[in-house]
Order: structure tokens, then sequence, then C-alpha cells
């Protein structure tokens, strides 16, 4: 890997955007390296060392088999309260160092998984009823894998590892290290504090806390410095949970950019993705792209020429029919959000004895979903007539859509009204501007339609660099 | 007006919200109060009820229905917005989504107000208003909300002058559920301190979201994009 010692200066100086991403692609084939040694260790060797704590931490990173047994999944969770009690409780910080860069992030990931997995079986159990025996196990462990306890670990390596604070200082160009404390300072405690910023976005989106899911990533500043940006899965996960967010929350401009963000960069480093983890990456990629479908659908922009050319070749169809509303686009909202949302899930053990009354937090959160689809679903059709006028008259236009004046009165109101978004600019991922994100516009006066469409005007400054670039390339 | 974090805000509330106070269960006093503050005095503090609906989601022995309600209504005064999507994806699945088999009040409470709410979002609000004349329940669900029909009436008529530079009595007769032309009248000159000419057209001042003006996106050009370019030939030449 001599490359490395060559690009690290280079990334110390330059600023150009561009060299970034070549940093960062470095660093990705860097991590593919880090699995093939992964590969190499010997189980045998491993199973020796088992009371080792060096070994307990590989151990943590490692993915529980789909098909593990209740059983395997308490111990499982006790393995981990364990190590965490271990870390966070000892006297003072425990002297380890990480097994690899990569690990915290492997173990918290793993962690939120086996949680969210765990949740979804059981509630799977109490709906289907149809296995007394593992209802009972369950009923009779209402603690095991709870949401206070998994929320109280992210939470307790986020305090001790002074994180928040670190993050601060470094935003104002600070020493972290002046802030970090006895914990903090070291790597094991700083990894694990900033990767469980993430695993909370993620536990807070998993139970349908949209808003906080947000407000968790105040202290990290999304570019391609941030931390999480070496990781790829890291990278990956925190783009895709954040452009879901914003998706929930209506603001489609800045969750198209999210999923644009992360797509571009893995089509720039999908050369050198390794077959398993490349498996993982197209699932999600496909999940994004489907979500920037809806998005689309809701606000139509313009697209980077690589996304768009994903999007028509593996939702093509589907998003020709978004596009076009209506209660014949609903079936394939409904479709794309089941394929690309979230495994959601509920906080509580459901209710074993009245199997009827646990309803899927999937199909709850699709349904508050789709009362927004549903109410949007002509502003496609309302927008593409408003187009070709310059002024309209509404009960003509009524004729035109055979409905009756006062339903395209509400229709008119609600496209107009969604026009308006707020659009991040910076700081907090939860500030924005109210911004006009539409290029149509128009108002009524009495019952008639004045209607204007902004110009856009042509990007010469632009084509002249863009064409330069290429000439002197 | 800011219903997500409004300045009434005090202190305490502004320290659970932003503190590991949130998941303490008995926080949750200290913000039903805070509700029931913003029921009275008219305001709407979204973000601070939605750490109670968590709280509620991680203590369910701890739910009060009429609290549940009265964060929803309030929600639904934010129209249009997020805001009561965004509390209802924090309760529970089954208090959101009655099944066939089961019904509890609170489920048919949620499942009203969520007919309600997709009104306001839809713009109907002449649908909205006979939905809420329709049943007993309505009046029950937002007798705590001091003014609830007031604000709602106001909101719409701010929605309208987004929209509207003219409109017609008889529909905002609908629109803002009232009874007679008179009423409109009344309203629109002493609320919103609009004309109404004889012709029974109400005339809504120009504001930027009613002109629909003609524009034309320039482009914008900063010293940054020639960066590239001038420090090429910076190079090439040196």
């Amino acid at each position: 890997m001599s490359y490395q010692t060559g690009m690290a200066p280079v990334r110390a100086i330059e600023d150009d955007s561009d060299v970034e991403e070549e940093a960062l692609v470095a660093d990705y084939k860097e991590q593919v390296q880090y699995g093939g040694d992964m590969d190499e260790l010997d189980p045998g060797l491993l199973a020796q060392q088992a009371d080792d704590i060096q070994a307990r931490l590989v151990q943590a990173a490692q993915p529980l088999d789909y098909q593990a047994t209740l059983e395997t999944k308490f111990q499982s969770y006790d393995n981990y309260c364990a190590l965490f009690h271990y870390i966070l409780n000892s006297e003072g910080p425990v002297d380890l160092e990480p097994p690899s860069y990569y690990w915290a992030w492997d173990v918290i990931d793993e962690f939120i998984y086996q949680f969210n997995t765990f949740c979804s079986y059981r509630a799977r159990i109490a709906r289907q009823a149809n296995n007394e025996e593992e209802a009972q196990i369950l009923r009779d462990n209402p603690n095991q894998w709870g949401c206070y306890s998994v929320l109280n670990v992210l939470y307790s390596l986020i305090q001790k590892s002074q994180i928040t604070e670190q993050l601060a200082a470094m935003r104002r160009n600070e020493d972290p290290m002046s802030v970090a404390g006895p914990y903090g300072s070291k790597n094991l405690y700083r990894m694990l504090g900033y990767f469980s910023i993430i695993g909370l976005l993620r536990v807070h989106c998993l139970l349908g806390d949209f808003s906080l899911a947000l407000k968790t990533l105040d202290d990290i500043e999304l570019n391609k410095k941030a931390m999480f940006a070496r990781v790829m899965a890291a990278h990956f996960t925190t783009y895709y949970y954040v452009g879901f967010s914003y998706m929930m929350m209506r603001r489609y401009a800045d969750a198209i950019r999210m999923f644009s963000h992360i797509l571009v960069y893995v089509s720039r480093t999908k050369n050198f993705q390794k077959n398993t983890q490349y498996d993982s990456i197209t699932k999600k990629n496909d999940q994004m792209l489907a979500l920037i479908a809806i998005c689309v659908a809701f606000h139509p922009t313009r697209l980077d020429d690589t996304i768009h050319t994903a999007l028509r070749e593996k939702y093509g169809e589907q998003l020709l029919k978004l596009q076009r509303g209506g209660p014949e686009s609903l079936p394939i909202f409904e479709e794309l959000f089941r394929l690309a949302c979230p495994k959601f899930i509920s906080p509580v053990p459901p209710d074993f004895d009245r199997p009827e009354v646990n309803v899927d937090p999937i199909d709850h959160h699709l349904s508050i979903f789709m009362e927004e689809v549903k109410t949007n679903m002509w502003s496609p059709t309302i927008k593409s007539y408003l187009r070709l006028y310059t002024t309209m008259d509404l009960k003509k236009l009524a004729g035109f859509l055979d409905v009756k004046p006062e339903e395209l009165r509400s229709m008119l109101l609600v496209t107009k009204q969604r026009t308006k978004q707020l659009r991040w600019t910076d700081n907090g991922l939860l500030e924005g501007e109210l911004v006009n994100i539409s290029d149509l516009d128009y108002a009524l006066q009495g019952d008639l339609i004045h209607i204007s469409e902004a110009k856009m005007g042509r990007k010469l400054v632009d084509w002249y660099l863009r064409n330069l670039a290429r000439t002197y390339a | 007006m800011n219903g997500e974090d409004p300045q009434e805000r005090p202190e305490q509330i502004r320290n659970i919200i932003n503190g590991l106070e949130r998941y303490n269960p008995q926080a949750a006093d200290i913000l039903e109060a805070y509700l029931q503050q913003q029921c009275e005095e008219k305001f709407c503090d979204c973000n601070a009820n939605r750490v109670l609906l968590k709280l509620y989601q991680l203590n369910p022995d701890r739910i009060k229905d009429e609290v549940i309600t009265n964060i929803l209504v309030k929600a639904m005064t934010q129209f249009p917005s997020a805001q009561f999507d965004l509390a209802l994806h924090l309760l529970s699945p089954s208090h959101s989504n009655p099944g066939p088999n089961s019904s509890s009040d609170l489920a048919e409470a949620v499942s009203k107000l969520r007919v309600l709410n997709s009104q306001l979002e839809g713009a109907q609000y002449a649908r909205f208003w006979a939905t809420l004349d329709s049943d007993d329940i309505y009046a029950d669900l937002t007798t705590d909300i001091a003014g609830f029909e007031e604000m709602i009436r106001l909101r719409i008529a701010q929605l309208v002058s987004q929209a509207f530079r003219e409109v017609q009595t008889s529909v905002l007769e609908e629109w803002l559920g009232l009874d007679s032309e008179d009423e409109v009248k009344k309203f629109v000159i002493e609320t919103c301190g609009w004309k109404v000419d004889d012709n029974g057209i109400v005339h809504v001042p120009k504001n930027p979201d009613n002109e629909a003006k003609k524009t034309e996106i320039r482009e914008d050009v900063t010293v940054d994009m020639f960066s590239r370019v001038i420090k090429r030939s910076w190079e090439d030449s040196a």
C-alpha cells in the first residue's frame, strides 16, 4: 500500500474537491484491502483466544448468522452488553486499540442491525401467532434487546467520548484533543462515539422519528472530509438515512441532493468493489434509485446524467407512471416505498395475546406517506396543462380534466402550496430557507388563472469553462 | 408563526428537548402541562410535542388518549405542512391504523382526525367544515384547543391570499365555513383588511405569492469558478 504514503501530504494541502474525491477513492481501495486481511484470519486461532479481549472486539463486529436461534440472539445481546459495560464502566478508560479503522463502524452497525432484526422478528412472531414456543420465550424476556438499553449504549458512547465537543472544536478549527478528555483522546472511544452518532440517526429513523434523526447529525458536517466518508459503508448508510428522513419531512429537493451525492460517489468507486461488499451496496443503490424516483415525482428536477441513466434503466417504466400521476401511480408509489424504506420497528414488545392488533410498522408509515401521495396525485396533470397557456379559464380547464370547478380550485391550491419547500442552505440539516422550487407559478383572479413560467437563462460561463477544461485536459 | 420552534418555548422545555432529559418518563408531566399551555394560549410547539409522543412510544403505560388527540389537533392547525404526519409516525401502529377486529377509542379518534387533516392538506376546505359539523366527536376532540376554528379560518384566509388576487364571496363563504355573505364580508374586511367591491368580489392585496411574475433564472458566476483556469495558466507560465 505504498501509494498511501504518497497520498497523505497531498490530501492535507489540496482543497480541490476532485482531489479530495481521488483521496476518498484511494481510501476505499485501502478498505477493500482490509476486507482481504480479515478473510485470512484463522478461525481456529480465534477460538483459542476466545477469552482474549481483542478477540471479543473482533467478534463483536462479526455478523450473526441470519438463521440464528433466539438463544443465540439473546446470547449475542448479552455479549454486547458485557462488552459495552466493560468499555464504558471500567475504572478509567480501557487501554485497547481498535483492531482496525473500520472496526468501530462494524460494531455499531452490527449492534443496530441485530437490534433491528430482533424487533422485526419478535413482531412477526406475534402477528403470525403460529409459534407458541418462541412467543412464550419472547413474552418471558421483554427486556431482551430493549430499545432503552440500545439508546443508552449509543448515548453513553457519545457522552464518554466527548465526541460532540470534539466535533464542535474541529468546526472552530481548534484542536479536538483539547476538549477530548481522558476517554475521547483514545482512538477506541473516539471512533465508537463518532459512529454512535450515525447509529442514532439510524435508530431514530427506524422508530419513525425523522426530525430527531436529522437533528442527531447537527455536529457532523456532511462533506467529503467527514470521518464517516473514510468508511464506505458508513458513508453510504449516512446518506441513505438522511435522504430518507428528508423525504419523509417533504423536503424532496434536499432528499434528492443526498441520494444523488452518494450514488455519484458509488458509481465512481464501482470498479474496486469486491463482490461480497458489492452485493449489499447494489441493493442499497437500487433502493436509493427508487427513492429518487419518488422524490422526482413530487419535485421534478434535473438529475445528474449518471443517475438519470441508471434510473431509466432500473425503474424507467415506474418513473414514467409516477410522473404521470393520477390513481394509476398510487400502486407504484407503494411498491417503490416498500422496496426502499428501512425496516421500521416498534420499540415496545408486541401484544402476543392479541395477534390481530399488531400492525406491521411498515404498513403504518406507508399509510401516512400515501396520504400525502394521494393529496398530490393530480399535480402532474395540472402542471402539464398549465404549461400550455399564459391565461386559462378555470371552468374550461375543469372541463378538460373532467372535474367540478370547485375540485379544480382545491387542486390548484394544493399544487401551488406544495411548490414552497424548506431547502437547506447551511448549518444544521433541519435548517433551511423556504423557497419556491417550481419553475411554474400561477395566481387566480376569480376564475381566471394567470400562469407564468420561469425561463432558464443559458449557462454560458459554465459551458465555456467545461469546454476549456476539456480542451486542455 | 413558527409551529416547530416557537419563541414562547420556556428554558425548561428547551433543556428537555436538547438533552437526555427527553428520555426521562417523568418529563412527560412537564410536557403535558406545556401542551395544556399551548392549547390555552393559542401557540404551537410541535417539536416539544413530539418529544412527548416519543416518551409515550417508549413508555406506553403513560399514554393519555386526550393528550395524543390534542397534539394531533394542534399539529393539524399548521397545515399545509408535515407536522401532523410527523406526529402520526410516532404513534403506535395499532393506534393509527384500526384493524377490523380491534378498535379502541383512541384508534377511532385518530382515524377521524386523519380524515380532517387530509381535507385540510388537500385544500378541500368546504368539505372540512362539513365534516367538522357531521359528528359530535369532533367537538369533543377540539374542545381543549382554544380558538381552533378561528385559527383554521385565519390560516385558510392566509393561504387564499397566497394564490388569489380576486375571489368570489360565495367561494370564501364555503371555504371559511361561514354562514352568510355578510359574515364573509365582515371577516375579510375586519380581520384580513381586504376589500370587497359592489359585485361581491373580494380583492386581495398584491403580495409576492399572488403575482405570478415572469422570472428568468440567470447563471450565478463566482470568482471561484475560474480558479482552475487561472491556476492552470499560472502553472503553465511558471
